[in-house]
């Protein structure tokens, strides 16, 4: 079947180039050797003709031209063993309609294209190391948990050292986590908040330095190694937040002042809207600092400044490396639903350490939730240059008086919390302070359920 | 709706379906004349006639191979190994001609291989084995089990009016010990798993005669909750019921007739590590039949089949763990 | 006794009795079709563009010629891999059979299988498996459904000699004959499989075997395809009327390696020099160039449809891995094999062959 080779190529029609490849003369062949070729470069060549002679494992043959043309290159030279696949020579034709061109086929056959290698890892990228997983300790010894006891004790948030465990050596089994969700009537697990009392336990020896070093520093670098229980230095976070409270302590006139609320409203529609009830507080005290605009506010040695917008802090613990506060900005204009998918949002980037330089930049009030652990009561120092900073703790079921609009009283058993604000003297009094916690008690006891 | 045996519901389906296609060729040794080695096909030959009664010669490969060839022209036939055994001598055909037929030539192969299964009464090596194992790793073959009479007759049916080669194991030990109420006539179960009996605190996986022994090991262990899956089909496995029971229960027993290594149960216990991970409180653990010949002597034969015994002592294990 | 360099039967005229000329030729064009076809695709082969290893059946073109030109459109083939000419004439396009070879989504099987392991399931195919000689229990079958059902058709299998050392032929030729199926099993002595000769392979002269499970046998001239087609006519006419199974065993010679890869240095070249002057092709074409007919007309005919079909062979895609997982299972109705092309005039203004 061979033609006749173009005469020339027209500029039309640039010529292309057809590999000859050493074929696979067998399953288990890989490999060839040329052993002579018959033709040279320059010479004319007919499709199917013979253009070398190669020797293999199981059997010497001929190669026969692809395609008709004049050969261009031969790459592999006489005595040389290549592997199934490589390019032997090259043949070039034009594209013209009268060849007897075999169109490349629509795939890559066998031996074409070399692939490119993997790209290698940007430099760059940096590998944040997670945070420890919690370690319950038992007086028998380190307890292992099966994986369907840890994913409960995760939906739920329980600390799983304090559920006693009925299988064999005292093993934690699925119904003991179980009776204990049930006893506790612990709720789903929200993201857990930042603890900015003084009560809370001695934070265990932080490892490497991560995102919340950007909040202080200008370049995230990595920290020394932590220190072990025996003493040592701090790690650079704990110092960089320990000088940022203690520069708030040394600057403000902090005092704090608390109020009860009953959340028997919020409790029930937070059920209803499947939010948390920080979302309510958020939305509250957004609305609280609109009419109290005094507590919205920066003060920077003498230079106090109101802002319009409600830049709303919340603070969020990132367990031993500390806590970082990134910012709802223009919280006013949220809902609380939208209040509660923006704090989610960003519980979650602040865990994955994927907050920005802006994200933690500009607020105007803070609002910090511990409330998981059933605390009541704190004294939160002011995150600088605010002035203000609200402490929601735990729902406590309280007994509480009631008076009815005869003037009866009553006891009654009621969701209460205790919500501290702590303010800054040098930009408010008392006076404005407690008016603000009873707008924000007000509002909470008036949600509409 | 009868009571019927086992056997009596294969018996019925076969009957069925001749009856009611006659398409339906039943061949195998001693199937007509003698009515079958276990008396499956008794009076089929007088109803039906030697020609789609077929007895064949002993030649498990040409069973298989000629069922293949009278499929592709338009029958239904259903083939009997006379002991599931002697798939032995039939697997090339089965395995390479049957199974990977449809996949590479879009030509389907509706056979049904009926394969007489299972121990318990001093068969020896080559009249007790349990083989599924062989055809779920082989692509293109289904395979079903079923443990009760009604589920003999509806996979038969269904397994008859699949398109594709279905391996019917049929335990001998159930032929004539189960008994329980069928529906006449044709109808089809599906290829499924069935829970037999539910439960939350533990499940125990089996199919074919190892259900009963499930049943009977958990009916009253310590008062504990303790569900049945019975899987019926190996080929296709029900995923999604195996997963829902290990969910529901945490803690899982498979049992396995077959020897231990690569049974079907050892699939569905990797199936259970990577799917159901998260949902479990405890090892996923294995009875079966340990990797030896079937023996021919009771005492032996007792020891290596999975009995109520061994069933309660490992439920009874994991419970506490 | 151990046939050592099997003697053709003698050589025949060909029984024009029942071949028109029209059917000469359409002999011979399927021949040259077949050995088109393998030439076009061992070139492929050499060029890498064929994967796996490649199987031809050069100088035995007429077995397969000759028998499948006898058959019904209502038979039913089994085909092995040196029988490419019975799918061309059941009606199987070159582009298939040449996407087949390479692996391309439009062969026969789409990519799932290799080489000549395809049958056409609408033209009456089936495909082969690669354990030899399971075919022939399929064929058995199908020849056991059509005497159950009573329809006068027949079922055909190809086989080579090493084959018939396995369990299956025996499964096969026993089970036909005791129940004096309508199947015809034509054994291709080709003298060697792969590098054993026949004579490391059996201690009969394989004809005999027929006997001994209870049917006929018929020697003929492997390498005449006429001869061919009046033993397989003959075969097809006692087993459409009830006869039983007949044994063709079809004498001649592989004149290339088992496979692309394999150089047959083990051949005596005195014993292929002898075969090359049996050509079957030169043997058909000097008969009809002594009728009269433009053989290089024929030539030229077919050399124009492999070329047109390599290109559109070629400019054919892949097999998408996409639906790589499909199709283990049939999900719908199972369709049984349909009818294919049945060329001979005897066929023409049916009533039965």
């Amino acid at each position: 079947m061979s033609s006749s080779t173009t005469e020339s190529l027209s500029a039309s029609h640039p010529p292309t180039t057809v590999d000859v490849t050493m074929p696979q003369m067998g399953v288990s062949v890989a490999e060839g050797t040329v052993v002579a070729w018959r033709v040279e470069v320059g010479d004319r060549v007919a499709a199917e003709q013979t253009i070398c002679e190669i020797s293999t494992d199981k059997i010497d043959t001929e190669v026969p031209a692809p395609v008709g043309g004049v050969v261009a290159e031969i790459i592999v030279g006489v005595e040389e063993t290549v592997e199934v696949g490589v390019v032997l020579a090259r043949i070039a034709t034009g594209a013209d309609a009268g060849d007897a061109i075999l169109p490349p086929p629509s795939a890559p056959a066998p031996g074409d294209a070399i692939l490119p290698p993997p790209s290698a890892p940007e430099p760059g990228d940096a590998i944040l190391p997670p945070p420890p997983a919690p370690e319950p300790t038992s007086p028998s010894g380190r307890r292992r948990y099966s994986p369907v006891v840890q994913r409960i004790a995760a939906e739920h948030d329980i600390d799983l050292s304090a559920v006693v465990g009925t299988g064999r050596d005292g093993r934690v089994r699925k119904q003991d986590v179980l009776a204990f969700v049930d006893a506790n009537g612990a709720e789903p697990a929200e993201p857990p908040m930042h603890i900015e009392s003084p009560y809370r336990p001695d934070p265990s020896p932080a490892p490497a330095a991560v995102a919340g070093a950007r909040v202080e520093a200008a370049s995230p670098g990595a920290a020394p190694a932590s220190p072990g229980a025996d003493g040592g230095g701090l790690s650079r976070m704990r110092r960089q937040i320990g000088q940022h409270m203690k520069r708030s302590l040394d600057t403000a006139a902090t005092c704090t002042t608390w109020i009860e609320a009953d959340m028997g409203r919020v409790e029930a529609a937070r059920a209803r809207l499947g939010v948390t009830a920080l979302a309510f507080v958020a939305r509250a005290t957004i609305e609280a600092l609109r009419e109290y605009p005094a507590l919205n506010a920066w003060l920077e040695g003498d230079r106090y400044t109101r802002v319009d917008d409600v830049n709303l802090g919340i603070a969020v613990s990132l367990g031993d490396d500390g806590l970082i506060v990134p910012v709802i900005h223009r919280a006013h204009e949220l809902s609380v639903e939208g209040l509660a998918a923006r704090i989610r949002e960003l519980a979650r980037r602040a865990r994955d350490r994927s907050l920005s330089a802006d994200d933690v930049a500009g607020g105007t009030f803070t609002i910090t939730n511990p409330g998981r652990y059933g605390s009541i009561m704190a004294t939160p120092i002011i995150n600088q240059p605010q002035v203000g900073i609200l402490d929601l703790e735990a729902v406590v079921k309280r007994p509480v008086v009631l008076t009815d609009p005869q003037g009866t009283d009553s006891i009654a058993i009621r969701p209460m919390t205790i919500l501290g604000l702590s303010w800054d003297h040098r930009a408010l009094d008392g006076v404005l302070s407690a008016q603000f916690l009873a707008g924000v008690k007000r509002r909470l006891e008036g949600v509409v359920v | 709706m009868t009571t019927m045996t086992y056997l009596q519901a294969i018996s019925s389906a076969l009957r069925d379906e001749l009856r009611a296609d006659e398409r339906v060729l039943v061949m195998g040794e001693d199937v007509g004349v003698f009515g079958g080695a276990f008396k499956v096909t008794d009076g089929f030959v007088e109803e039906f006639g030697g020609d789609r009664v077929m007895d064949t010669p002993l030649a498990e490969s040409a069973i298989i191979g000629c069922a293949v060839g009278a499929a592709v022209v338009g029958m239904r036939p259903v083939c009997e190994m006379q002991f599931a055994d002697f798939i032995s001598c039939g697997f090339d055909q089965l395995v390479n001609v049957a199974g990977r037929m449809h996949y590479r030539q879009g030509l389907a192969v509706p056979i049904v291989v009926r394969l007489p299964s299972g121990g318990g009464f001093s068969g020896g090596p080559f009249h007790s084995q349990n083989p599924e194992a062989l055809f779920m790793h082989s692509p293109g073959l289904k395979v079903v089990a079923p443990s009760t009479a009604a589920d003999a007759k509806g996979l038969l049916h269904a397994a008859i009016h699949d398109p594709n080669p279905v391996c019917f194991m049929e335990h001998k030990h159930l032929y004539r010990r189960v008994k329980g109420d069928v529906p006449e006539g044709v109808f089809e179960t599906p290829f499924t798993a069935r829970v037999a009996r539910p439960g939350s605190d533990l499940v125990v996986i089996a199919y074919g005669a190892m259900v009963d022994v499930a049943l009977e090991a958990t009916s009253d262990l310590e008062g504990a909750s303790i569900e049945v899956l019975d899987l019926r089909s190996l080929v296709p496995l029900d995923e999604d019921a195996v997963l829902d029971s290990v969910a529901r229960c945490s803690k899982v027993v498979i049992v396995d007739e077959a020897n231990m290594t690569c049974a079907a149960g050892a699939q569905v216990a990797a199936l259970i590590a990577e799917k159901a991970f998260e949902d479990l409180d405890g090892p996923v653990v294995r009875v079966a039949t340990p990797d030896v010949p079937i023996p021919f002597s009771p005492p032996l034969e007792q020891a290596v089949l999975p009995g109520v015994d061994r069933v309660k002592e490992a439920c009874r294990e994991l419970l506490n763990y | 006794m151990a046939t050592d360099t099997a003697a053709p039967a003698p050589e025949t005229a060909g029984d024009a009795a029942h071949l028109q000329l029209a059917d000469r030729v359409e002999l011979l064009r399927a021949m040259l079709m077949m050995r088109g076809i393998e030439e076009r695709a061992m070139s492929l082969y050499r060029q890498g563009k064929v994967p796996g290893s490649f199987y031809d059946g050069y100088g035995q073109e007429a077995v397969s010629a000759g028998a499948a030109f006898a058959m019904a459109p209502e038979d039913r083939l089994c085909i092995l891999h040196r029988d490419l000419a019975a799918h061309v004439i059941r009606g199987v396009s070159p582009t298939r059979i040449l996407s087949q070879y390479m692996g391309r989504a439009g062969g026969v099987t789409r990519g799932r299988d290799g080489n000549v392991h395809f049958g056409d399931r609408e033209l009456g195919c089936v495909g082969m498996v690669s354990m030899l000689p399971d075919m022939m229990l399929v064929a058995t079958g199908m020849a056991m459904a059509f005497k159950l059902r009573g329809e006068r058709r027949c079922a055909l299998t190809w086989f080579g000699d090493g084959s018939t050392s396995r369990g299956d032929f025996h499964e096969a030729m026993n089970w036909a004959g005791v129940q004096k199926l309508p199947v015809l099993f034509v054994l291709e002595n080709n003298q060697y499989a792969y590098s054993t000769p026949v004579n490391k392979q059996f201690a009969v002269d394989p004809v005999q075997r027929a006997t001994a499970y209870g049917f006929a046998g018929v020697t003929v001239d492997g390498n005449d395809a006429e001869a061919m087609f009046e033993a397989t006519r003959a075969a097809r006419e006692r087993a459409v009327d009830g006869g039983g199974p007949t044994l063709i065993e079809a004498v001649t010679m592989r004149m290339h390696g088992h496979a692309a890869h394999d150089d047959m240095k083990y051949v005596p070249r005195a014993q292929v020099e002898e075969w090359r002057a049996r050509d079957p092709i030169e043997r058909q074409e000097k008969r009809l160039v002594g009728a009269g007919v433009d053989v290089e007309a024929v030539r030229a005919s077919v050399s124009a449809e492999i070329q047109a079909a390599s290109v559109e062979a070629l400019a054919g895609p892949m097999p998408s891995p996409d639906d790589v997982l499909e199709g283990v299972f049939c999900t719908g109705e199972s369709v049984p094999l349909g009818d294919g092309r049945a060329p001979w005039s005897g066929f023409a203004g049916e009533g039965d062959a």
